[in-house]
């Protein structure tokens, strides 16, 4: 491999490569605001400048491709002056308003600024000020803290295919807005406040949430579809509070899509069955686990069954329901459910150009992998039907038959089952989860069960330890 | 009087009649040197040029001949000529009277150049507010198509060439080349960062030459008379032809002066020619390149006017616009407009052009109206120094150099601002 010269280290690279790039192999780093390795370069910010041998220009180090034996000093004098001269101009305009800025902690502008900049201001100008904008329903501009990077831009030009986020007017007063005024279009859009690297582009979602120093960071998959993004889900007190996009080169690069993005709040709604249940009277209601669990084998006892596993289930889960079932559900049939239309793996396809795919769950491929069959319809006989399920699959039609919900689901969803057995989103388990393209990926739990929801394997071990006929008796005696 | 030489444009300007093709063949033997170029291969053609020490005429000075040879030979897609005839820099008014007086010498110039490079279409970019200029550009392209010299197989030698007027929409910074091919490719008019070269992926990603209107009109000299002789007309080694020269300010006979390059100093083209300072006042400062070019004292202008000579003394030729300014004129007022002009041209894409070019504006209006501060001026130099050579395109450079020549050189006009609180002529 060449070789060039990064502050007196000799640094291998591969042509092509530009220097923020080979630095950054060798531990170096070189500040920059608009390059992201995701997005083409533009060199535009003049943060990254660096000094080399035999230039007497300052050069950018995000345009420049290292050469054999280029001498490049990362930390040297003028370099220093230029990295703070940029801070400066940055920082002119610039509202200063970390204390209620949703990016303060985690803001390219202000750890650079601690970096690289000048703690005395000799500013006495009037500054630039715009009015906030609202962009529709994912994101919140305020201009004021854009730093005029336009990774904003080409995001949206280069990866979400929409020319939406444009600069109008021109130099000192350019403002980066939507081409029309009108609100953004793209369902990526979240990607532009992950990649935004001021409090410029802000989650509406998560403004004024939480200081994002106080979040404990969980690297984890998303349940959305069957690519099975690298997500991170960010928690504090047991509570989400936001889901961001992970580096994934070989999933989703840098990117994920607004439905994945969102998709956590199910797991805290207040919709959602966290206690077990038990059918009573005509409605479902809350029960000790003991008489839920009671309720649920009542309901099958000395019935046709058929067992629906969710393709949102860990191949952990799957296989456990594979190796339990014919013990708890004797003769009962087992096939897999997840998307309507959506009955087996090469029905999956691309949902767009970009990263989602028409399977709706995360595990569709894992579940064929163990052998599960694809639910079309129901046997023919079936009286009783057992859900197992994640939280995400769509449930399929029911036609009225004596239910059992195992996992999550909402009020609604349960409301003609006869128990809920309360158990696990994807947030509060980890497992494996197995992508359209065969990739086996981690879950990590993210946070504690909510409410009295319990793993699988400890709703099955109830199950078999529980005696039915003991228990419909107290079942009914006591609910 | 410095001794004339041979003038190739100027004897041509102010007359209806030159436009016409009838008077181009007539009077300047026209499109006989694209007949010859035809024949000639274009090695020979480049070579030609490289010989005729021809610097661009559009600012930054670099030999055409060298540029052409960048020129890739062989190319995946289509090559492109562009006429740079935005002149949108302030004093500059040269490459406007040969759009005007004589359009087909420049359509000469083109088909030549686009046989040179190997493109078969070429764009004339002119800036927006030359609406009478474009008109009649395109009637002279309207005639060369009649004529057969535009289009399919040109002259029957099997040249094919096509040439389109496009116009700005008033932004200074469309005549930066990259800027330029943005805007004539339909997007923002911003410059792109370079590498890679026009000549490697300009328009469309084509590789392209660009070049300032007076440099593509000398095209056409040089093909019928020969490298070496228009070498010649210059008086200094590296520098060839003539040059045209647009005169402004205070003088007395303000307008295009055209002699070899490198063939009289600054002092001598403002008085010799352009007839010494208006009322005789005395001569205060002098801008020798248009408005980005960093300003000279009278005690500078014994200097060549030409490419090498003023850049030995940290100013530029330019465009050859030379803006002269006599003592009646606040040199503060005059530099805070200089500011204000590229502070209000940055694209806004990078942040020293963007960001400094307006804050050292607002400096200079609260100096220039009494509300200036000590430690403005130490200010000015350090902002000027922050955007000098580090933005993406030139336009910093040119905000910068002003600042920092007219504060360091006048340094004392403007204590005189902030001390007395006003101007001191007002
Ligand atoms: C801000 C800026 C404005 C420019 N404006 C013009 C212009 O109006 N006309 C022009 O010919 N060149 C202009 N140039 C120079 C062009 O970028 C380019 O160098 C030139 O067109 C090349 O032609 P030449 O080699 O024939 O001189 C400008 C450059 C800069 C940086
Ligand atoms: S809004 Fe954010 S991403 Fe867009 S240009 Fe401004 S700082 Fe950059
Ligand atoms: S120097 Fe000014 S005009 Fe040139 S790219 Fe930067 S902001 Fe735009
Ligand atoms: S990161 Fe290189 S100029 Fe912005």
């Amino acid at each position: 491999m060449p070789k060039c010269i990064i502050d007196g280290r000799e640094v291998e690279f591969t042509p092509g490569q530009n220097l923020i790039e080979v630095a950054k192999s060798a531990g170096i780093v070189i500040p920059g605001f608009c390059y992201h390795p995701g997005l083409s370069v533009v060199a535009q910010c003049r943060m990254c400048a660096v000094e080399i041998e035999k230039m007497p220009k300052l050069q950018t180090a995000c345009s420049t491709a290292a050469t054999e034996g280029m001498v490049v000093k990362t930390r040297s004098e003028r370099v220093k002056d230029a990295q703070k001269s940029v801070m400066e101009f940055l920082l002119i305009n610039h509202p200063l308003d970390c204390p209620i800025c949703d990016k303060a902690g985690e803001c390219d502008l202000q750890d650079r600024s601690f970096d690289y900049g000048s703690p005395y201001q000799r500013y006495a100008e009037e500054r630039r000020t715009f009015e906030d904008v609202d962009m529709g329903p994912v994101i919140k501009k305020n201009m004021n803290r854009c730093i005029h990077c336009t990774r904003c831009i080409r995001f949206g030009d280069e990866i979400a295919g929409i020319r939406e986020m444009v600069a109008i007017h021109r130099g000192n007063s350019t403002e980066i807005t939507t081409l029309t005024g009108l609100p953004l279009e793209t369902e990526y859009a979240g990607n532009y406040a992950d990649i935004c690297p001021t409090g410029s582009l802000t989650l509406k979602d998560f403004r004024f949430k939480k200081r994002v120093w106080f979040l404990k960071k969980v690297p984890t998959i998303c349940e959305g579809c069957s690519r099975g993004c690298s997500l991170e889900l960010h928690q504090s007190d047991n509570v989400i509070y936001r889901c961001v996009a992970r580096e994934n080169l070989e999933v989703n690069k840098y990117w994920i899509c607004d439905e994945g993005r969102f998709n956590f709040h199910y797991v805290q709604a207040p919709e959602r069955l966290t206690e077990p249940a038990a059918r009573q009277g005509g409605s479902l209601q809350s029960a000790e686990w003991s008489v839920a669990v009671a309720k649920a084998k009542a309901t099958i006892v000395d019935k046709k069954v058929t067992v629906l596993v969710g393709s949102d289930l860990t191949q952990e889960e799957a296989l456990l329901l594979k190796e339990l079932a014919p013990k708890h559900f004797p003769g009962a049939a087992m096939f897999h459910f997840g998307t309507p239309g959506i009955t087996a793996g090469q029905h999956d396809a691309p949902a767009d150009k970009i990263l989602k795919r028409t399977s709706k769950t995360s595990n569709l491929h894992g579940l064929e992998q163990l052998g599960f069959e694809g639910l079309v319809t129901l046997p023919r006989g079936t009286e009783a039907v057992v859900v197992f399920r994640g939280g995400r699959a769509t449930l399929p039609d029911l036609g009225g038959l004596a239910t059992v919900g195992v996992g999550v689901f909402t009020a609604a969803e349960a409301e003609a089952f006869q128990a809920v057995l309360p158990g696990l989103t994807f947030t509060e388990k980890s497992g494996t989860i197995v992508n359209f393209e065969g990739r086996e990926q981690q879950l990590k739990r993210v946070i504690l069960p909510l409410g009295q929801a319990k793993p699988l394997a400890e709703i099955l071990t109830m199950w078999a330890n529980v005696g039915a006929a003991a228990v419909v008796a107290r079942a009914g005696a006591k609910v | 009087m410095q001794q004339q030489t041979e003038t190739l444009f100027i004897q041509h300007f102010g007359k209806e009649e030159s436009r016409s093709l009838a008077y181009f063949r007539e009077k300047m033997a026209g499109y006989s040197a694209l007949r010859k170029a035809l024949g000639m291969s274009q090695d020979d053609i480049i070579n030609e040029m490289k010989r005729a020490n021809l610097r661009g005429r559009g600012g930054a000075g670099f030999p055409a001949g060298v540029k052409w040879g960048f020129i890739p030979k062989q190319s995946a897609k289509p090559k492109y000529l562009v006429c740079n005839a935005d002149e949108s820099e302030p004093g500059t008014f040269k490459d406007r009277d040969i759009m005007r007086y004589i359009p087909h010498l420049l359509i000469e110039g083109m088909v030549i150049g686009g046989y040179a490079i190997g493109a078969k279409v070429g764009y004339i970019y002119i800036r927006g507010e030359y609406t009478r200029e474009a008109k009649l550009l395109n009637q002279a392209i309207s005639e060369a198509y009649d004529a057969g010299l535009l289009g399919k197989n040109i002259l029957g030698l099997g040249h094919d060439f096509d040439l389109t007027v496009h116009r700005g929409a008033g932004a200074y910074i469309c005549g930066e080349e990259t800027a330029l091919l943005s805007s004539l490719e339909g997007k923002r008019g911003e410059p792109r960062v370079k590498p890679p070269f026009p000549a490697q992926a300009g328009a469309f990603g084509g590789p392209t030459i660009v070049n300032n209107v007076e440099t593509l009109a000398a095209v056409p000299f040089i093909i019928n008379r020969g490298g070496d002789w228009f070498a010649g007309l210059g008086k200094l080694e590296r520098s060839g032809g003539t040059r045209l020269f647009g005169v402004s300010g205070h003088v007395k006979k303000p307008g295009l002066y055209e002699i070899g390059a490198g063939s009289a100093t600054l002092r001598q083209i403002i008085y010799d020619f352009a007839g010494g300072i208006l009322h005789d006042k005395k001569l205060k400062a002098v801008i020798p390149g248009g408005s980005s070019a960093p300003v000279l004292t009278p005690e500078e202008i014994d200097v060549i006017a030409d490419v090498d000579t003023l850049a030995k003394i940290g100013t530029m030729l330019g465009s050859a616009s030379i803006v002269v300014v006599s003592e009646e004129y606040c040199v503060v007022r005059l530099l805070t407009r200089i500011s204000k002009f590229y502070a209000h041209e940055s694209c806004g894409q990078c942040t020293p052009c963007r960001e400094g070019t307006r804050w050292m504006t607002d400096v200079l209006y609260r100096i220039e109206h009494g509300h200036g501060r000590e430690e403005d001026l130490a200010l000015l130099l350090d902002l000027s120094n922050n955007i000098a050579g580090r933005t993406l395109c030139p336009l910093g450079d040119a905000a910068a150099g002003p600042v920092a020549s007219f504060v360091k050189k006048f340094q004392a006009d403007f204590e005189a601002h902030i001390r007395g609180g006003k101007c001191p002529s007002a």
